[in-house]
């Protein structure tokens, strides 16, 4: 049973309350993810699948760029800039206890994001410059295209790390915020 | 917030469609500059790939007015959701200002909330740690302060209101 009285329940909801991001976000992050396992882990290096999973991870890449421009605020890249002074205020903060809320990622997660970002588009390049006939088998667009690969794993590891310990240092499951409630009521919007 | 839950399942279908088209337009954008750039001997006529380029450029359109559809889809259901707090929220200061007019004690204000709110009696003395004869009395006060019946006259004091004035400027 719910305690009733002014404002009692607001509170409640208001703890550890987290923003979920809108659909669109949603949808390429975990989409990418998807592909990214499946080109890595799953499908062969060599096939035609391979390379078509590429096209679609740039295909999504592009249409979360056109959403930075053009998203709510939120998704939008003026909220969260590339700010390497920001982001070491950010650490600063968090290790003293006394961090802000950020509306967008946070400063460190924005680098994260940019950094996931470049990676991937430089992924597809090497990809597409693979496929291509000027740099059909050139040795070092192979090994570019392994080396961007092994660096996307090493920041996909430090970005779920960096997720679960923002999480667990705030108190708010930034994992819901990016899966989002299909059935109760999502919070995030413009 | 039920009213806006349509909404949110819209711009998550709309946002799928988009990334769809999205996906499409890098796949036929790869293919037609992989064709351009083997000549026409194997990669087909000029014409034909420019008409494709033409059809990559129109769902490189689609897509973009697809995103800022589903963008005035969240604005839009961020407002409704806006609108609803504001109303509860007005519904509450309308509660405050009767139960003050009235003069509630602390615990007839509790049990007139729950009493708005559909709680049966048992379940009243269960939230408020009472009995239920207590909660009884304190509900009768309520009634008698308020000037009305019972449960149902006091509810439609509220609606009555409601009808009466729009909850919410827009």
């Amino acid at each position: 049973m719910e305690r009733l009285g002014s404002g009692g329940r607001e509170g409640a909801r208001r703890i550890g309350e987290v923003l979920t991001w809108d659909p669109l976000v949603r949808l390429t992050h975990w989409s990418v993810a998807l592909l990214v396992l499946l080109n890595g882990a799953v499908l062969e290096d060599e096939g035609q699948p391979h390379v078509w999973v590429g096209y679609a991870v740039l295909g999504l890449v592009a249409a979360r760029f056109l959403w930075g421009l053009v998203g709510p605020a939120r998704a939008r890249f003026t909220s969260f800039p590339p700010s390497l002074s920001a982001a070491r205020l950010h650490v600063d903060e968090v290790m003293h206890g006394r961090e802000r809320r950020h509306e967008s990622h946070n400063p460190l997660g924005a680098l994260m994001a940019y950094n996931l970002w470049a990676t991937l588009l430089a992924i597809c390049a090497t990809g597409l410059m693979m496929e291509s006939v000027a740099f059909f088998g050139v040795e070092w667009v192979e090994e570019a295209h392994e080396a961007l690969f092994a660096w996307l794993m090493i920041s996909v590891g430090l970005h779920v790390s960096g997720v679960i310990l923002e999480s667990f240092l705030s108190g708010r499951n930034l994992v819901r915020a990016m899966v989002g409630s299909f059935h109760k009521r999502s919070g995030g919007g413009a | 917030m039920s009213r806006a839950r349509p909404e949110a399942r819209r711009a998550t279908l709309l946002s799928g469609v988009v990334l769809l088209q999205a996906v499409c337009s890098a796949f036929f954008l790869a293919d037609v500059l992989g064709d351009l750039g083997r000549g026409p001997r194997e990669g087909g006529s000029l014409a034909h790939n420019l008409l494709e380029l033409g059809v990559v450029c129109a769902l490189v359109v689609g897509t973009v007015f697809g995103a800022l559809e589903v963008r005035r889809l969240l604005t839009r259901q961020a407002r409704i959701e806006d609108s609803l707090r504001a109303a509860g929220g007005a519904f509450g200061e309308l509660l405050e200002e009767h139960f003050e007019r009235w003069s509630l004690t602390r615990a007839e204000r509790d049990v007139a909330l729950m009493t708005i709110k559909g709680l049966s009696t048992a379940e009243m003395a269960a939230v408020r740690g009472t009995a239920e004869g207590t909660v009884k009395a304190q509900a009768a006060a309520v009634y008698a302060k308020a000037g009305v019946s019972g449960r149902s006259q006091l509810l439609s004091l509220f609606i009555e209101e409601l009808l009466s004035e729009p909850l919410v400027a827009r």
